[in-house]
């Protein structure tokens, strides 16, 4: 459908992204009979089509409104239903780089999971390319399977239920490049460190009797091209995984081996007051002055009191003061009103400064990307010269 | 060797066996220091490598990519085994009787000096030079053996004459100008460069609109991603495009013909009437060869010029990305209209600073939605068996990367309340108002909508009439005008046609 291309206008069938805000989004596939309900109200699927991508759309009911979204798989990756643990934006485009993807590339993808990076992947390689994906979980790999069809990608995706750790790959001399992940097992393994009990315990042990991502290694080296550089990506959230998965390519002859950690970090952006010494000066003159005032005006009372007929002097001082906290007043009030139609604005000329501050809880960590390359296999037909007639140091 | 014009190919490097080094392209040389250089293969030159050592470039035309070699002899080469990384015992050693002082190396300066030349008339092997180097270490043995390995790496980087010829890739390419001229592309790092493709959900069969100052890296990676398949719409300044790198990558005249240029003073609608003093066949007829050659190709230049502008006064463009000297909200200001509705948009910059009135501007603007700023962090690890950690240097920054999300208004359904004054605001200003701040936070949902009038569909949005002006296959056909004829541009830069 349409994550592999760009539409322009909503069709009945479509899946449209409603964005109702940056936390809330919601996948929803256009069906002229079905209504999507949320806070915002009653939403027509029948009066989304015909509609533009990207269009705001009020609820039936009037009391709010949402944003039709084009799917692409970056929001797809923040929607969709979760099976697994998924790859996000900084590890999905880093290994899509760093593996020389473009359209035409074969990859082998170990552990389709909830299929977060399958989506990424087929739109990088389409329209020409190709995904072997494998899912050693039946029900997982069903519900990708259909996922993949209804999304357009039945054509580049071919989703095989299969241990690849056990049975290899089952494909030679195909691929450009493979990217190996078993987090169905590290998940288990992850969750089994923070909630000790006894379900835990028995994922622990199924995890040691399950094959490790090393285990595939040896599998993935037939499944390239035999007669190009191929890369290879795997994705461990442990050290301890990264140091096996590194002595595992090391000894299949993988070069360039390396390893990387990737992350985003937010910025957001505000408004701040621009405070200076001397506004803490003045702010401690105006408190004082108030404070003053106040006095006066307890001794005026006082005085009232006890002397019905206040002298003279006493007025003429009064009056000052009281005077110039109306206007004060006044001002506050006024600018509060203009502040209104463009706060913004105002805000700015009235020394404030745009800034930008870092969210206080990021994510610290995803998984260890570990790259290796595979070189070309050397034979009479590679045309090496005279040099492979005295053989390789 | 800079005014080669690499040649250019008719197949994708992707769809071939076996894809292999070839005459006059450009590749990337990595040498025993880790650096990395650029050369040019003519035939029958000879490549020099510095102090590693000279090659002929023959040798290598028509090899595969990936594998090492080793200089010897006279400027021969062969097939060498590309270091494993080895296991390293951990022993008693350790560093408490060794003192860091020249005496230790018992060779002298002048003695490794002709070590060196020996090795560069090839009459010693590199490994030969540090087996002697090694053998007149008076404490090499008192070493740890972490610390033998490290000694040795470092003096194969030195000495070894090993060299890897690698394919020129938006990776390779981005990381080497990265290292080598870091402001010639805006400090991009290619975690940046990775995220904005995805960010722009960069992929074929779109049509992009790419402001590009980091010299042609974002192009390229564009059209690396796009594979031929769309069309890549470039503003640039003065006359011509200055996509330097773009030449370094051997695309194949598939890719190139998706590239498209167009410069920032042929943007404005003022422009757009150009008339070209067309010739008839007889006056044609009449003109000398050389005159009439050149009318061909001022002809050429004038088409293509006008289908670009064309193409972007078309609209309806995929996404828009710009990682550019001028500031965001004036980019933004001049090509926001052009962008298709649910299309990302996403500028790069170093400055972080150099987003944040855009970001504001975005945020007011009934045009974008959700705009973000994030940076990337990258660790990268040595990963020798038994010596796991960060590197020790890494780079500073990436740069900062502003996205958002075209969006379309439709002022019939704005809240009754607040939004009476954001209407007359969008009736005034043609379609490009600009909310306040002050009705922005109702604007993400609750604020209270008028009933009736939903269905007013695509209409009453005036003033962006280049969305809806053509279909895409009529874009497609402007697209194919544009990849005939020659433009005539110095030779220098990649052709981008013909």
């Amino acid at each position: 459908m349409s994550f592999k291309g760009w539409k322009t206008h909503i069709e009945e069938g479509d899946l449209v992204i409603a964005y109702l805000s940056r936390e809330s989004m919601m996948p929803i596939v256009i069906n002229k009979k079905e209504t999507y309900n949320n806070k915002y109200g009653i939403f027509r699927h029948n009066d989304m089509i015909g509609k533009e991508y990207g269009s705001k759309m009020g609820s039936h009911t009037g009391r709010g409104f949402m944003y039709l979204l084009h799917p692409t798989p970056e929001l797809w990756t923040q929607v969709l239903p979760h099976r697994t643990q998924i790859l996000y934006a900084a590890d999905i485009s880093f290994i899509t780089s760093y593996l020389d993807l473009k359209p035409g590339s074969k990859v082998i993808e170990s552990g389709t999971g909830s299929g977060s990076f399958s989506h990424s992947l087929a739109r990088t390689i389409a329209p020409t390319g190709k995904l072997f994906s494998f899912e050693y979980h039946e029900e997982r790999a069903t519900l990708a399977r259909g996922e993949f069809e209804a999304h357009g990608f039945g054509d580049i995706i071919k989703l095989e239920h299969r241990d690849v750790c056990a049975d290899g790959f089952g494909i030679k001399d195909t691929v450009h490049a493979g990217m190996s992940r078993h987090e169905t097992v590290l998940l288990r393994f992850w969750k089994c460190t923070v909630v000790v009990n006894w379900y835990a315990l028995l994922n622990l042990i199924v995890f040691l009797d399950l094959p490790a991502p090393w285990d595939a290694i040896p599998a993935t080296k037939e499944t390239f091209k035999q007669r190009r550089t191929g890369k290879i990506c795997c994705f461990s959230p442990c050290i301890e995984q990264v140091t096996k998965t590194v002595a595992s390519l090391n000894e299949n002859g993988f070069v360039d081996i390396t390893m990387y950690e990737c992350l985003i970090r937010n910025h957001d952006v505000r408004t701040i007051q621009v405070l200076t010494v001397a506004d803490a000066i003045q702010s401690a003159k105006d408190k004082a002055q108030q404070k003053s005032l106040m006095m006066q005006q307890r001794k005026r009372k006082r005085q009232q009191r006890d002397d019905p007929k206040p002298d003279e002097e006493d007025k003429d001082q009064d009056l000052e003061p009281e005077a110039d906290g109306a206007d004060a007043d006044a001002d506050a009030d006024a600018s509060t009103v203009e502040q209104e139609p463009d706060a913004d604005a105002i805000a700015r000329e009235v020394n404030n400064m745009l800034v930008t501050k870092t969210p206080v809880e990021a994510r610290g960590h995803t998984s260890y990307l570990t790259f290796g390359t595979f070189l070309p296999v050397l034979d009479d037909d590679m045309r090496i010269k005279e040099v492979s007639a005295e053989g390789s140091g | 060797m800079d005014d080669l014009i690499p040649a250019t190919t008719t197949q994708d490097d992707v769809d071939e066996d076996i894809p292999v080094i070839r005459a006059n392209q450009y590749i990337l040389i990595k040498m025993p220091s880790g650096n990395q250089k650029v050369v040019t293969l003519r035939p029958d030159s000879l490549v020099s490598l510095g102090k590693f050592g000279s090659f002929h470039a023959n040798d290598l035309i028509g090899q595969v990519f990936g594998h090492s070699y080793e200089i010897y002899g006279r400027n021969q080469i062969r097939v060498t085994s590309n270091w494993a990384l080895e296991e390293v015992e951990e022993t008693d050693a350790n560093n408490r009787e060794i003192f860091d002082d020249s005496s230790t190396q018992k060779l002298s300066f002048l003695d490794i000096e002709k070590l060196k030349e020996e090795g560069m008339k090839g009459e010693l092997e590199g490994k030969d030079i540090i087996q002697k180097m090694v053998d007149s270490h008076a404490s090499f043995d008192k070493k740890t053996e972490f610390s033998k390995a490290k000694y040795i790496q470092r003096k194969q980087k030195k000495f070894m004459k090993v060299f890897t010829p690698l394919r020129p890739t938006m990776l390779s390419v981005a990381q080497y100008f990265f290292v080598k001229n870091p402001d010639k592309v805006r400090n991009m790092r290619i975690d940046t460069l990775s995220q904005i493709l995805s960010f722009g959900n960069v992929h074929a069969n779109s049509k992009l609109l790419v402001v590009d100052d980091t010299q042609g890296l974002v192009i390229s990676a564009v059209a690396e991603r796009m594979g031929g398949f769309g069309t890549i719409l470039g503003i640039h300044d003065g006359d011509n495009h200055n996509y330097d790198i773009l030449r370094y990558m051997n695309f194949s005249k598939h890719v190139l013909d998706s590239v498209t240029t167009l410069p920032w003073t042929k943007v404005a609608k003022d422009a757009a009437q150009e008339p070209f003093d067309y010739k008839t066949e007889e006056q044609l007829g009449n003109m000398k060869e050389l005159d009439r050659n050149g009318y061909y190709r001022r002809k050429r230049g004038y088409e293509k010029l006008q289908a670009a502008k064309q193409s972007l006064w078309d609209g309806n463009f995929d996404g828009l990305i710009v990682a550019s000297q001028y500031t965001a909200v004036s980019i933004l200001e001049t090509l926001l209209p052009y962008l298709g509705g649910s299309r990302p948009i996403v500028i790069y910059s170093i400055h972080k600073e150099a987003l944040l009135d855009a970001c504001v501007w975005m945020r007011k603007s009934v045009d974008c939605l959700n705009p973000q700023i994030t940076e990337s962090w990258l660790r990268q690890y040595q990963v020798l068996p038994g010596r796991t950690h960060p590197e020790m240097t890494t780079t500073g920054g990436a740069g900062y990367v502003l996205t958002a999300m075209r969006v379309i208004d439709f002022p019939t359904q704005a809240a009754v309340g607040m939004g009476s004054r954001r209407n007359k605001e969008v009736d005034s200003e043609d379609g490009r108002s600009v909310s306040s701040l002050g009705t922005r936070g109702t604007r993400r949902g609750g604020d209270r909508g008028r009933r009736g009038g939903w269905d007013s569909g695509g209409r009453g949005r005036g003033g962006r009439g280049v969305r809806n002006a053509k279909n895409r296959s009529e874009q497609a056909s402007a697209s194919a005008l544009m990849t005939k004829g020659d433009d005539g541009e110095p030779s220098k830069r990649v052709k981008l046609d013909d």
